[in-house]
């Protein structure tokens, strides 16, 4: 058993070595925190100045309405005119939304018909959401307010108009619409981790085999069974430093942004809830460790497992994607599916929520149990022939 | 002291050993001559437990290649045809790490790997990176790491490809020292001149089978033919594959 040992510490000599392949590994690390905090800087940014700033709103045909255009003016609208095409300046993301006022409006409002305008602005558009928003609720408050004169006037209740009223009682707190971001965050982590150990991986299993250093090593007297786990286990302290180092880096961005500012909200993320999620995440970096071994030992060439690699680390990182639009309840099953529980698990934290310690050490043992059947399918590649032949 | 009787092995539908048989004493050198793709990589690498034999056995020191793997690498020492270096490790790292493979350890291990730096005369390259290192320094670094746990049996697959005339002579001396200290040595060759510069015994391999065995002068006597080269050629009954 010692000579674990010996192959585990040459392989993180050696690599350590290889500082260019280990500091791209870092880089992934870093990759998630800055992505989240960019978008968090981003959209907070852009929620924040559309409520700051009165609404600009280009209007074509406004000497057609002047009574809308003075109540617009008075809720703090700037009017201006609109271009000459407004359809193809909304397009274009000139202006986020035009009003349309057609020359038959005053007739119509006048007869007291329906009066038509056009509202033209791009629903897909994310960041012109508030604008058009705070247009469409401006006109219709306007319709309402007039329609109610007119009924005062004819000596009808306004309250006939309003046949039930609704009371929103919103029970999103401001954290929880914040946790949409955080809910990407497990994701980053076990990308992270993957991200960690392959290169380590990858150059002791198809790097020994296309440098011919494989042949040599397998003659030593040792059971061929103790190379692969040598070889898996050194690149645990990689994976393992990675998953720290994204942690801190969360816990950087988050300190760091004025997240208050931003999102309205103080995100915590405490050195407790950090060494938490640092535990529940550590049985994931035994199974990118083993998981990678098997399939890089398959690969002829280094080349062959970067192909590889990648998918690798993007199927079991794809539900906590998910999970950001899609929330699923933790439930005893999802922890039966290795880095799917730890990814609800993660954002149970995140969202302060009560967690069970048996949904812990399920998705916990189960994972280990996973890493550990599929070690043994890595030490049975080793003692086969196939190592050596390629076929 | 190596044994094998009756080695087969195939791949696929291609027999590339089939009922091989020789044996190569102590303080002898075995030399298996055979063209191209004859099948002596496949047999060494059966004999180094690297690949598992169909049928027949082989044994080192008497101690059988499938039933006791781990005491038969003790026992060897090879220098296969991929050196196989670690480029990011000094020389002195390569050769630590395969004795330490062997169970070696502290003083014991780093006086060995001292006196074969001052016996390969690689003072010069021990602590410096193998990468880039030529195909001369490569070899010794490999030599020193084969011979690091001081194997009885030795066993060389194409020691002399690709070196220059300076290197094939210093390993020729080398693997005459080999014997002088009482050790099996068995090495691959398809270079006649080699073989027969160096061997005591000569097994001949042709297409997967033993064709000839003997010393020089017996395989002379056997063919009839006065040159070495000319008895090879009347063996495998060929000149394919001659170089």
């Amino acid at each position: 058993m010692k000579k674990i040992l010996v192959i585990f510490q040459k392989e993180i000599l050696d690599n350590m070595r290889d500082y260019r392949s280990w500091v791209t590994g870092v880089f992934w690390a870093l990759f998630g925190p800055l992505l989240l905090g960019g978008m968090i800087m981003l959209l907070g940014n852009s929620i924040r100045e559309n409520v700051d700033e009165a609404l600009v709103l280009p209007v074509s045909g406004a000497e057609n309405a002047p009574n809308l255009i003075a109540f617009l003016e008075q809720q703090d609208v700037v009017i201006k005119p609109a271009p000459a095409d407004p359809e193809s300046a909304v397009i274009a993301g000139d202006i986020n939304v035009a009003l349309i006022i057609p020359s038959d409006y005053g007739e119509n409002f006048s007869a007291g018909e329906t009066a038509k305008v056009q509202l033209v602005f791009d629903s897909t558009r994310q960041s012109a959401m508030v604008d058009i928003n705070r247009a469409q609720n401006l006109l219709e408050g306007y319709s309402k307010y007039i329609g109610l004169l007119r009924l005062s006037l004819r000596g009808v209740s306004p309250e006939v108009m309003q046949v039930v009223q609704i009371e929103e009682v919103d029970t999103a707190t401001p954290q929880s619409q914040a946790l949409i971001f955080l809910s990407m965050l497990p994701y980053f982590i076990i990308f992270a981790i993957f991200n960690g150990a392959s290169p380590v991986i990858t150059d002791a299993t198809a790097g020994e085999r296309e440098r011919g250093s494989l042949e040599p090593l397998l003659i030593n007297p040792l059971p061929r069974g103790w190379v692969a786990i040598g070889k898996m286990i050194s690149a645990v302290p990689f994976a393992t430093f990675n998953l720290i180092i994204t942690l801190a880096g969360f816990a950087t961005i988050f300190r760091i942004l004025p997240m208050e500012e931003l999102l309205g909200v103080q995100v915590g993320f405490s050195i407790g809830a950090l060494t938490s999620v640092f535990l529940i995440c550590l049985p994931i970096v035994f199974l990118a460790c083993a998981i990678q071994t098997l399939i890089a030992s398959f690969a002829k060439t280094t080349k062959e497992a970067g192909t590889y690699l990648p998918f690798i680390g993007l199927i079991p990182s794809l539900p906590g994607l998910a999970l950001a639009f899609l929330p699923v309840k933790p439930e005893l099953w999802t922890m039966l599916i290795p880095t799917f529980g730890q990814q609800i698990l993660i954002n149970q934290f995140l969202r302060s929520e009560p967690i069970l310690a048996v949904n812990i050490i399920v998705s916990a043992v189960l994972t280990i149990l996973l890493s550990i059947i599929v070690t043994y399918v890595a030490i049975k590649l080793y003692e086969g022939e196939r190592i050596i032949t390629g076929r | 002291m190596i044994q094998v009787q009756g080695l087969s092995k195939s791949f696929g539908k291609v027999k590339a050993v089939q009922d091989v048989s020789f044996s190569a004493p102590d303080g002898q050198i075995t030399g298996l001559l055979g063209p191209n793709g004859a099948g002596k990589s496949t047999t060494l690498r059966m004999l180094y437990t690297l690949l598992k034999p169909e049928s027949g056995s082989a044994q080192i020191d008497g101690f059988d290649v499938r039933q006791s793997p781990l005491e038969v690498q003790s026992r060897i020492g090879v220098l296969a045809d991929a050196r196989g270096l670690y480029s990011r490790l000094t020389s002195r790292e390569n050769i630590r790490y395969f004795g330490r493979l062997h169970g070696l350890s502290g003083e014991a291990l780093e006086n060995k790997i001292n006196s074969l730096i001052v016996l390969l005369d690689m003072q010069s390259i021990a602590d410096r990176k193998t990468e880039g290192f030529s195909t001369g320094e490569k070899l010794k670094v490999a030599i020193a790491r084969t011979l690091v746990h001081d194997p009885q049996n030795v066993l060389l697959d194409e020691p002399t490809n690709g070196l220059d005339v300076m290197s094939t002579r210093a390993m020729r001396q080398f693997i005459l020292r080999l014997r002088e200290e009482g050790k099996c040595v068995l090495f691959t060759s398809h270079i006649m001149q080699e073989v027969a510069a160096l061997c005591d015994q000569i097994v001949i391999i042709s297409q997967g089978t033993v064709t000839a065995n003997g010393s020089p002068d017996d395989l002379r006597k056997q063919t009839g033919k006065e040159n070495l080269e000319d008895a090879f050629v009347a063996v495998i009954g060929s000149e394919e594959g001659l170089v």
